[in-house]
């Protein structure tokens, strides 16, 4: 199991979401939206290097677009693993609330 | 409509510090962060926000070097194999290079250490920062060594009055003297010494009466015996380590050897210890040290060592202040100018004092040999570059396919500033070996004593791995810089041949320019030594010097003895005693005639035999009154002679009769003032020293018998010497048996008054044959290539009817005029250079032009053979198979 902390697990759900089109900038937009606060966009790449390199998301470049002056986009997409740990993380989430009987 | 650009001074820096894998997803994310900001915030917003996620990307997440330290290790092994295998590719240009590189730096390395050897002279004393040597002004010269009260007539406590002086100044910690026997004061000759029943020849003799402050000054390592005990007493020896090898052999230290009784000169010594031998870069140095309580001398070489807090200018003030407390009468005395301090570490630098102990280094020729060693170490550099441009010129399109694939500037001149610093290294093993084998041949052409350790030392191994790397950085910057900023695309096909720069002031032109005038320089300036060599020896002296033998002999009654012995050897033809041509310079005096004012302080006296004066077959007319039956006759050669008549107003034969006053200053009962003589003749001037001085003044007493004798010669008509050596040995020894019989060449001795003179010469001339070798290799290297790049031209021209001979023509026109540039050069310089050598000379010959041309001259001849060897291959080929060739 996979230790992750809030922004990571946000950013995780973010790029899961997003589905093909997470990226840098748009990850800290989406955050922007869904959260109400705003992130740099070097926060977002430090924590996106970091999920990659445990394992939860991959990358490949691509997508160029004038706005960016040419150059390709780093999209990121959750794998298997990315996956599966937010559903334990949710999961477990669940029981949890479960057990909380004034709201169920 | 313009799109915005965010600030472009931020973008940049995120560029600099950003690793290049990240950066395009970053500077991409950050536009369009901008983009959509500029849109709905305005642009200054948009530009504030850039800068601040620039800034916020500062951190080690985007650094560069943080990615490349990961790389750094397997991209340098990368290069280091790539850069091993290129350099085993171009065998041709790689042997050029690292043949250059290994005798170039070899021969600076030599340079280097013999010029580290001269320097730290006397350096190895502690405290030789604050050692001074005393020497005495007198009269126009200054002695190096001070003399006791009673000049040969001192007992021991009057020869230590000084010491005993000099020790109450609270200023001075140390103070000690000493005189060796291989000196002017020190008598020279040889001793025999006598231990169980064997006879040993002794050298030099370090004569003492102040052991313990010898040893304080000085300290000498002991090897044997205790330095308490051995200095306590006179009539003790301390042994040199050799000396105790060659009289008790290699164990000589598992013998009993201490208490042993050696007798010298009839007197009993006892061996109380043995210590190392003194250094050889030391301004003094013995086989053993006599400790005794009179020292057979009249003076001594007296040396103080000051305490932190003083000044050695205001102790000399005082010390001369003082100077009637130990020197009764000295500052009334006229001729005598004060006492001066030498510091050790310059005594080994001062030429212009009496009686040195050892032959002094001259400065300008240090910084001859230092600049030299610089000019190889440029031609080495100009060299590797040239070699090196042309090393890489094949590699053009290997290096456009690096870039190809991504590798940027700097890694390409990474990559070729390495090959040229591996090479380099490559070299240090091979430049060590050939050091230590030419080092014994240097210090015997040097008369130097630099042991092999030196150059084993980590100093010195540190230093030249340094060097080695510097020469690869220097030479490896210019092709590395070159190719690598070149454009990507000029490295293939048709930009590959456009040239940087015009076509004849160019980098390499400037650099081959540069090496031909060293080269023609140098050649020019070793030729002009070996004329003044020539010149000097081929000189006439004045007197016969050829088939002369010399040694020295114990007073006028063994010689008179042993003239009669030689006299039945039928080879000898003529026995002189005293008067043997070619000494230092020795002690002047005052002279004047009676009846004018002027004194003249310039006077050199001697005493000769009337057999001497046959026996170099001097012109002495006034001689027949010997003959006559005169005991003696004085005669002053024309010099004197010239300048006495000048003042007096007459013709130089006119003195013949008058009276010639000699240290007028001198008062005493006989002639009231000075020594009255007579002139009884003029003699020709005959060069009694060095061809560096101008003639001196000769004040010569000659006599029918000399009255004291130490030195004879023999000249003798023989085809044998060995035989006729022999023969005058046997009749040396049956009559001299307290001194060993040391024969020499009237002609080796005044060949030895040039020594440092031809040996910096043939240095010179060894050094310059090195540099024009080393010039000449990088010139055909660097034709090899011309040839190379250019062999499409030359096939073209083939074609179109053009013969070899035509085609090796236009390459040596190109050199030729920067050869005919270089020559231009050169001549001013080296006339300039040489003439200013010639000043040491009094008697020298006149720098000439033609010199210079024909060194010109000579290099030319060279350069056409080179570049005819090189670009024939080229130039012989058949036309066609170079045309075929795609490139």
């Amino acid at each position: 199991m996979h230790s992750l902390g809030t922004l990571e697990e946000t950013i995780l759900l973010l790029v899961l979401a997003m589905n093909e089109d997470a990226y840098g900038f748009s990850v800290s937009e989406a955050y922007r939206e869904h959260m109400g606060k705003t992130i740099s966009i070097s926060a977002v790449h430090t924590v996106l290097s970091r999920l990659e390199k445990k394992g939860l998301i991959s990358s490949q470049l691509g997508g160029a677009t004038s706005e960016r002056g040419g150059r390709r986009k780093r999209i990121f997409t959750v794998t298997g693993v990315g996956e599966q740990a937010l559903a334990e993380i949710k999961a477990s989430r669940q029981k949890l609330w479960s057990r909380i009987p004034r709201l169920s | 409509m313009n799109k915005p650009q965010p600030p472009r001074w931020a973008s940049r820096f995120l560029d600099w510090f950003c690793d290049e894998a990240l950066l395009e997803e970053i500077q991409g994310d950050l536009e369009e962060a901008f983009y959509h900001r500029y849109q709905s915030l305005g642009p200054q917003q948009a530009r504030q926000q850039y800068i601040t996620d620039v800034f916020t990307f500062f951190k080690p997440y985007a650094f560069e070097k943080y990615s490349r330290v990961k790389q750094f290790v397997p991209m340098l092994d990368h290069r280091i194999k790539i850069a091993l295998r290129n350099i085993l590719h171009h065998k041709r240009f790689t042997f050029i290079n690292a043949v250059g590189l290994i005798v170039g730096v070899s021969a600076i390395v030599l340079i280097s250490l013999y010029l580290n050897y001269e320097y730290t002279f006397d350096k190895m004393v502690p405290k030789y920062e604050r050692t001074y040597r005393l020497v005495n002004h007198y009269r126009d010269q200054v002695y190096t060594c001070m003399k006791f009260p009673g000049y040969y007539n001192s007992e021991g406590d009057d020869q230590m009055n000084l010491l005993r002086h000099l020790k109450n100044y609270p200023a001075v910690e140390k103070a000690c003297h000493f005189v060796p026997t291989q000196t002017a004061i020190g008598g020279g000759g040889r001793f025999f010494a006598n231990l169980d029943e064997q006879q040993f020849e002794l050298e030099n003799i370090l004569f003492t009466n102040t052991g313990t402050d010898l040893h304080d000054l000085f300290p000498q390592r002991f090897l044997l015996g205790d330095p308490g005990d051995a200095l306590a007493d006179y009539s003790s020896l301390i042994l040199s380590e050799s000396l105790s090898e060659r009289w008790f052999g290699e164990d000589w230290a598992k013998r009993r050897i201490l208490g042993k009784e050696v007798r010298i000169m009839d007197e009993p010594f006892i061996i109380k210890a043995v210590v190392e031998d003194a250094p050889a870069n030391s301004h003094f140095d013995f086989e053993l040290i006599l400790l005794q309580k009179d020292i057979p001398s009249w003076a001594a070489y007296t040396y103080i060592q000051l305490d932190e807090k003083n000044d050695i200018e205001q102790f000399m003030q005082q010390l001369n202040a003082d100077v009637d407390l130990f020197y009764p009468g000295y500052t009334e005395d006229v001729l005598s100018k004060g006492i001066q301090a030498v510091s050790l570490a310059d005594i080994h630098f001062t030429d212009d004092m009496l009686y040195e102990i050892k032959e002094v280094a001259n400065k300008n020729y240090l910084s001859t040999f230092a600049i030299v060693a610089l000019i190889i170490l440029l031609i080495i550099w100009t060299n590797y570059t040239n070699l090196s441009v042309a090393m890489y010129a094949d590699r053009q399109r290997e290096i456009g396919m690096r870039k190809v694939l991504g590798a940027r500037s700097q890694d390409v001149a990474g990559q070729l500033l390495l090959e040229a610093v591996a090479l380099a290294l490559l070299c240090l093993p091979f430049i060590l070996t050939l050091t230590s084998f030419a080092l014994p041949a240097f210090n015997e052409l040097m008369g130097s004593k630099i042991p092999t350790g030196q150059l084993f030392s980590i100093s010195s191994l540190l230093l030249l791995t340094l060097l080695l790397m510097l020469t690869g950085l220097i030479s490896g910057l210019y092709p590395a810089l070159v190719y690598s900023w070149r454009k990507t695309l000029h490295l293939f096909g048709q930009g590959a041949e456009k040239r940087l720069v015009s076509r004849y002031f160019n980098f390499r032109n400037g650099l081959i320019t540069l090496q031909f005038f060293l080269v023609v320089g140098l050649l020019s300036m070793t030729y002009f030594i070996y004329q003044q060599m020539q010149f000097i020896q081929q000189r006439d002296l004045g007197f016969t010097k050829e088939d002369v033998l010399y040694f020295e002999i114990d007073g006028a009654e063994k010689y008179e003895q042993l003239k009669t012995q030689l006299g039945a050897i039928p080879e000898v033809q003529a026995v002189g005693a005293g008067g043997v041509p070619g000494s230092d310079m020795y002690n002047q005096l005052t002279y004047k005639m009676k009846d004018t004012e002027v004194t003249l302080s310039d006077g050199t006296q001697q005493y000769i035999g009337l057999d001497a004066v046959r026996t170099l077959a001097l012109d002495c007319p006034a001689c027949e009154k010997l003959e006559a039956g005169k005991e003696r006759i004085f005669v002053i050669n024309r010099t004197a002679a010239e300048k006495l008549a000048k003042i007096k107003g007459v013709a130089p034969e006119e003195l013949i009769g008058d009276i010639l006053v000699t240290e007028p200053e001198w008062e005493n009962e006989e002639y009231g003032y000075g020594v009255h003589e007579t002139i009884d003749g003029i003699i020709d001037d005959y060069k009694y020293f060095s061809l560096k001085y101008p003639n001196q003044s000769l004040l010569i007493s000659i006599y029918r018998q000399s009255p004291w004798v130490y030195e004879m010669m023999v000249r003798a008509n023989t085809q044998d010497w060995s035989e006729t050596i022999k023969d005058v040995k046997s009749a040396y020894s049956s009559v001299e048996t307290e001194r060993p019989f040391v024969p020499n060449f009237l002609e080796d001795r005044l060949n030895q008054l040039y020594e440092s003179e031809a040996r910096s010469g043939k240095l010179l001339a060894i050094l310059g044959i090195i540099a024009i070798v080393l010039a000449m290799m990088g010139l055909a290297g660097v034709v090899a290539f011309l040839a190379y790049r250019r062999q499409k031209e030359i096939g073209i021209r083939k074609v179109l009817g053009a013969s070899v001979g035509s085609i090796l023509l236009r390459f040596q026109q190109e050199f030729g005029l920067l050869l005919l540039l270089a020559v231009v050069l050169a001549i001013p310089i080296s006339l300039l250079l040489a003439s200013r050598w010639l000043t040491g000379f009094a008697y020298h010959i006149q720098p000439q032009i033609w010199v210079v041309l024909g060194a010109g001259l000579a290099v030319l001849i060279l350069v056409v053979i080179v570049i005819s060897v090189q670009a024939h291959r080229a130039a012989s080929r058949p036309p066609m198979e170079v045309l075929r060739v795609n490139g």
